[in-house]
Formats: structure tokens, sequence, C-alpha cells
């Protein structure tokens, strides 16, 4: 195997098992707070238990991202040594500030609230929340504006010897492109947090258990989900798709699967990539929509694939499934989240098993799009490491060979087998222990 | 200048990420031989519980310094040690696991098997530590770019084995410091005696690093001042620890491992300066200092203010958050082990 492929396997493994984690602490971090609030505010058991069993299950997801995130931090150093040196200058910034503004607040208050809840005050135990909430998100912030450089590379100046040199730090960290994509990535956390909440709590209504706290969980996983999820499309993605269209119209051009330039290009909702034959096959078309998403104008003219050379072609295929999948699951969680938001109305979600069973079963779906749009952004980033700037294939670690990536990938591969075990044996257990049983501690 | 600085911040985060992972590492290292029943083991493991994970930070946070002052350190370390340091990860993911989910289902058996884990990976964690800080000492086989042409094998050479072995023994010494200063009853006290023991471990290899470290850069160090007053401070603070131990004064005892500590990594960091990778006498290579190694300066200036700005902030609710919540626990009865968010 060519040593780029498997240095890129091991590193979109890692990431990907990785990130299934944050979505998780960054998408429950807000229900802790509020339930933690609720409980400071009205002095409620119930509140304070609520909190307390959430709680557990970010702890789970913290205790596994952790150890998963700290191979993330020194893989640019030992598989992408090329490319550490070359951009260390701009994007170790951000992973600096990440640690020291982000991943110590995150980490030295999740000490007090997972340890603390008698040894400090109330109020210093809901600022520890804040602060656990806080640092999740600003982590977030930092790790997207070092993907954010390498998809849109801004404040670097290029020294005498081609040598990427630091022009303003300010720059990168406020680059707009990284706006939107925090944006839409924090949302698409906030969707998921909201359906795992909601799901949790109809399977306490299905099974017939814990109810009052079911009824409270699905009812503010309900609303969080359905604000998440507009928000998700519209401004942040829209927004984000704007940035995509402007900076990087080849990724644009695989994402929608669009072969040739065309004047009023149609928006295929499904259809699969025949890329030697520069054509979708089966394909359901909506005409001229995407040159209005592209341009805001149904005529505009969208560059197709075939406007570009194909070495710099993305791979198509994958940048147009995972595009396509997260935008069809983004689609669905709408329409499940109006739903159960209008049954929630009308007072008749809890008595529903149908709509409970769905908000059961759709748990998983919001990871599943959350990682098709990192896939999205990433291979589709192809082949570029950062942006116009510098090619994947010449960012590897020269001394660094296929063996020795291949024999830590396997190692990889059976650690996070491991973890992934006992990240769904622990939360299944907590789960069934219960927020009820909390009330009692 | 900016890159003196840079080279000084590093070391200092690498110093407090030892001094306060250090006691995790070290008591959870010993704690098989120090506990005596399973309701010790848990006091020992809950008095680091709540900390280990900030304290862990303190790495991560200097590897991004290190990637974003040194990038080209930062490559060509991390890329040229590459089996060393993935073993380092996985020993550190082990780590952290064992401690997390150690209280997380009912049942003996569990428990055991974490805390061996936490044990067995907590004590190479400390080796390789070592080791890798006896490779940079003493110096390293290097090529004209600065990669690593040495072996697995070859770095463990009798110099650096013998700084491996001196981590060992002053981290459990560091741990034992800490449990006795935070566990009350015959288990704080017993950890306070057994650094007795410890402690002539520690001194002796503290003595024979020092000697052969001055053996083997005598003509070139040009931080031979700071070494000589590091190395100094360190062994009148380590006399100082054996001193608290033997009169019983736990607290004293930890501060005095935490001033022997930092004071023989101070002295390491001077044995290296000005190099970030020291060649090893008679290598081919010039090894890489920190003139080569940083960008210009410029950019560096305005980066380390944010971070040292940064720092002094987590420094100081670190601080806040340790006189609010106080590491004292003591040991229970058997079963009645406390888990996390309980």
């Amino acid at each position: 195997m060519d040593v780029v492929l498997a240095d890129r396997l091991q590193f979109s493994f890692t990431v990907m098992f990785h990130y299934l984690f944050p979505i998780g602490t960054m998408g429950i971090a807000p229900f802790i707070v509020w339930y933690n609030y609720r409980a400071l505010k009205t002095g409620e058991a119930r509140y304070a238990a609520a909190a307390r069993f959430w709680t557990k299950i970010f702890g789970v997801n913290f205790a596994i991202g952790v150890v998963t995130g700290i191979p993330m931090e020194f893989q640019f150093g030992t598989n992408w040594a090329a490319f550490s040196d070359k951009t260390g200058p701009v994007i170790g910034q951000p992973l600096m500030i990440e640690g020291v503004y982000a991943f110590f607040l995150e980490s030295i208050f999740l000490g007090v609230l997972l340890y603390g809840r008698e040894r400090v005050s109330p109020r210093l135990y809901l600022f520890s929340a804040v602060a656990v909430w806080l640092g999740s998100w600003l982590s977030g912030y930092f790790i997207v504006v070092t993907d954010a450089w390498m998809q849109h590379p801004v404040g670097y100046s290029l020294g005498p010897a081609g040598q990427i040199q630091l022009q303003s730090l300010a720059a990168v960290l406020f680059s707009p492109f990284a706006q939107w994509q925090y944006a839409h990535v924090m949302t698409g956390a906030v969707v998921a947090g909201g359906f795992i909440v909601a799901g949790i709590g109809a399977y306490y209504l299905l099974a017939k258990r814990d109810l009052e706290f079911g009824r409270d969980f699905v009812r503010s996983g309900v609303i969080v989900a359905l604000a998440g999820s507009v928000l998700v499309i519209f401004p942040t993605g829209d927004r984000n798709g704007a940035d995509i269209t402007a900076y990087q119209p080849v990724k644009l051009a695989a994402m929608e699967g669009l072969f040739e330039s065309t004047n009023g290009a149609p928006l295929a909702i499904v259809g699969m990539p025949d890329v030697p034959g520069h054509k979708l096959i089966d394909p359901i078309f909506v005409p001229d929509l995407l040159s209005f998403l592209a341009y805001g104008s149904f005529r505009a003219n969208v560059n197709g694939l075939t406007s570009y050379a194909t070495e710099l072609w993305p791979p198509v295929e994958l940048t147009y499934y995972a595009y396509h999948v997260m935008v069809g699951l983004g689609t669905i969680f709408i329409a499940v989240a109006a739903g159960a938001a209008f049954l929630l109305w009308r007072r008749k979600l809890f008595e529903t098993p149908p709509a409970l069973w769905v908000l059961l079963l759709l748990m998983p779906f919001p990871y599943i799009a959350n990682e098709a749009g990192w896939v999205t952004a990433e291979v589709g980033r192809q082949p570029w490491i950062v942006y116009g700037l510098m090619k994947t294939q010449a960012g590897t670690s020269p001394n660094v060979v296929t063996g020795e990536t291949i024999f830590t990938l396997i190692g990889f591969a059976g650690m996070y087998f491991l973890l992934g075990l006992l990240f769904v044996m622990l939360t299944l257990r907590e789960i069934s222990i219960g927020p009820a049983e909390e009330v009692a501690r | 200048m900016t890159s003196v600085v840079a080279f000084c911040l590093i070391a200092a985060m690498l110093t407090a990420y030892t001094l306060l992972d250090g006691y995790d590492l070290g008591a959870a290292a010993i704690a098989p031989l120090l506990a005596r029943t399973r309701g010790e083991r848990s006091a020992i493991v809950e008095s680091i519980g709540p900390f280990w994970s900030g304290n862990e930070v303190w790495l991560v946070a200097a590897g991004g310094a290190l990637f974003a002052l040194f990038p080209r350190a930062y490559a060509v370390s991390f890329s040229g040690f590459y089996l060393p340091f993935i073993i380092v990860l996985w020993l550190l993911m082990f780590r952290g696991i064992a401690l997390e989910l150690r209280a997380h289902l009912p049942g003996d058996m569990w428990m055991d098997f974490w805390d061996a884990a936490l044990s067995i990976s907590s004590a190479l964690l400390v080796l390789l530590f070592g080791v890798a800080l006896g490779n940079l000492v003493g110096g390293l086989a290097l090529d004209a770019d600065g990669y690593f042409t040495g072996t697995f094998g070859s770095l463990l050479n009798l110099y650096a084995t013998a700084v491996g072995l001196l981590a060992v023994f002053a981290l459990v010494q560091h741990g034992l410091a800490y449990v006795a200063a935070h566990v009350e009853g015959a288990l704080g006290e017993r950890a306070l005696r057994y650094i007795g023991t410890v402690w002539w471990l520690v001194t002796i290899a503290y003595l024979g690093v020092t000697a052969a470290t001055i053996a083997l850069h005598r003509n070139d160090l040009a931080g031979a001042p700071f070494a000589t007053v590091a190395s100094a401070f360190a062994l009148a603070a380590l006399v100082s620890v054996g001193r608290s131990a033997r009169l019983g004064h736990a607290m004293a005892a930890f501060w005095a491992s935490l001033a022997f500590i930092a004071g023989l990594l101070v002295a390491a960091a001077a044995t290296m300066y000005p190099y970030l990778l020291r060649p090893h006498a008679g290598a081919t290579g010039r090894g890489l200092t920190i003139f080569q190694a940083a960008p210009p300066p410029a950019s560096l200036a305005l980066s380390l203010a944010v971070a040292v700005i940064g720092l002094i902030g987590v420094i100081a609710y670190s601080v806040f958050l340790r006189r609010r919540m106080p590491a004292k626990v003591s040991v229970r009865e058997e079963g009645a082990a406390a888990s996390p968010g309980r």
C-alpha cells in the first residue's frame, strides 16, 4: 500500500472514531447546565437527579473522547511531519490556544462536576457546569479554526524560501470561513444532543419506567432538536455552502455530482455517480435549483467537474455520497423534529408510541450525519492538505514507512474496538440504572 | 530572544506536567505494593481521580506549544521516534480509561483488572518518559536534517536507562509523598514510611545520573551555570524530602518532592540548551537548536503572549479550585467505593 493512503486511512479512522465522543459531550453539555440551573433555581430533587444522570453519560463520553483525542494532537507530528514542519507556524497556533484556553477549562472543571458535588457550593457547582460547556464548545472552535485554515488559508505569508509564515494571528483565529463552519458544526452537535436526550426519554416512556424524567427529556430534547435541525440547514449550512461555492468550486461540483458546466444547473436529490462516464446514474433532479442555491439565480452558470483538471478532483463518489447522506438525514431530522414538536404542542406525544419509537430509533443517525459532514469537508478537500497551497501527498513523514503506519493502524483499530465496546456497555448500563435512581442519592 | 522565551515556556509546561501528572503516575505505579486492601487501593486512586485529567492537559498543551513555537522540532521528533511515541500514546490511553472506568461496574474483578492496567501502564509511562528524557539530554544519533537514525534498541542505552530508573524512583517517591499528604490514616502513614526506603534509591540514581551527565558533557555545556545551580537546588530538596519523611511531615515532604523534581527538570533543560534535539558525540548531524527550529521571531511574540496569559489564568483557577475542593480522602470499607457522579 501507498504510504499516503496508509497515513490517510489512519488519520481518518482515528479522527472519525474520536469525533463520535465530542458530538456527545458538546451536544449534552448544554442540557447539564440547564438541569443544574433548574435544580439551583427550584430546589427540586428531580432536576438535580437529571443533571447527575446526564453528567454520568457525559463522563463516559468524555473519558473515551479524551483518550482518543490525545493521539490527534500528536498524529500531525508522527504521520504528517512534512505538513507539520511547513504549516506549524500557522496551524500550531490554534492548536496551542485550544490546549491552553479550552481543554484545561473543560478537564479541570469536569473534575469538580464529577467528584465535587458534596465538596463545593451549589453555585460553584453550577459555574463548573457552565465552564465545562464553555470549554467543550471553545475546543470545538479552535479545532474548526485549524481545519478552516486547511480549507481556506488566510493570515499567512510566504517567506523567501517558500516557507509558510504567520502574518496575522487574528486573521487566522477569526477567519470568516471558520465562522460559518463552526456555527454549522456546533448546530450539528446540538441536533445530536437534542435527539440523544429525546431518544433516551422516549425509551423510558416506552419502557414505562422513570416516566417523569422520560417526559421531561422528550420535551426538552425535541425542542432543542427542532431548533438545531432548522439552524443546521439555514443559515449555517447555507452560508457554509456559500463559502465552498466561492473558495472550493471543485468540491461543490463533486458534492453535487455535476460533471458538465451548466446554466440553470439541476439539484440531484438521488443518483449514483458514474465518474468515468461523467454522469449520474438513475438521478432524480430538481431543475435549476443548484444554480439558485449556489448563486441566487435560477439561470446562473455552475462549473462542473470537467472544467477542472482531473488531478484536482477530489474522490467524487465519496464526496458525493457523504454530502447526500448528510443533507438527506438533515431533511429527515427537520421532518421528525417538527412532527414530534407538533404532537408535543397538541399534548399527544407522550401517548403516541409510534412517534416515540421513531425518536428512539433515530438516535444513531445524527452521529452519521455529523460524520458524513466531516467526510464531505475533508475528502472533498483532496488532493489538497492545505487548499491551493500544499498537496496531501507532500505532507507525510519522510521517514515513516507504510509498514509502520499499518502496524500502528492495526493497533489503533484493536484499541478503539475495545473502547467502542466499553462505551456502549457502560452507556447502556447508566441508562438502565436511570435517573430515578439518582433522586435518592 | 523570543526563541529562548519559547524554549523556557515549553520547558516550564513540561515541568508543570511532570510535577502534576507525576504524582498521578507515581502513586498509581506504587499502588499494588503500597495498598494492603482493595479499599486502600481505591483511596489512592480517588485521591488522584478528580485531578488527573486536568494534569494531563499540561502534556497536550505542551505538545500544542511545541507545534506552534518549534514546528520543525515537533515534526522531526514525533515522526523520528514513531514507534516509541505511539506506544506512549497507547499507554496514556490505557491509563486514562482505567482511571475513568474502574468504578463504573460493580464487582471486584472489574476494578482489579483496571487497577492492574492502571499500575502497569503508569509504571511503563514513567520509565518511557525517563528514557526519552535521557536520550534528549544524553544526545541522539541524528542525520543532517535532524531525523533520528538509530533503532528502538539504541534508545535503551545505558545512560538513558539510568535516567529512566531515576524517573521511576523519583516519581514513585513523589506519588508516595502525595498519598501521604492526601490520604488519612494508616495508608498515609505507610506511604510516608515507604519514602524512607525509596529515598535511598532516588539518591543513588540521582548521584549516578548527575556524575554521568557531567562526564558526558563536560566540554560542551552552554547552560552549565543554570544546570549546576538547579542540580544543587534539587539535591537540597532531596535531602529535605528524606528529612521531612523521617519527621513525619507529609505535606512538607510533598512540597520538597515538587522542588526536587522541578530542580531536576530545570537542570535537564539547561543541559539540553540550546538544543531541542542534541546530537550525541560523534554523530554526523548537527542536531536541532532552538534557533533553527523556530519560525521568524515577529510571528512568535504574540503567540507567546497569548499562551502565557492563558496559562496564568489556568494556574489561577487551578489553585482556586484546589483550595475549594481539597483532595483529602479517607479509606472506606470494602465495597463502598465511590464512583464518579455519585
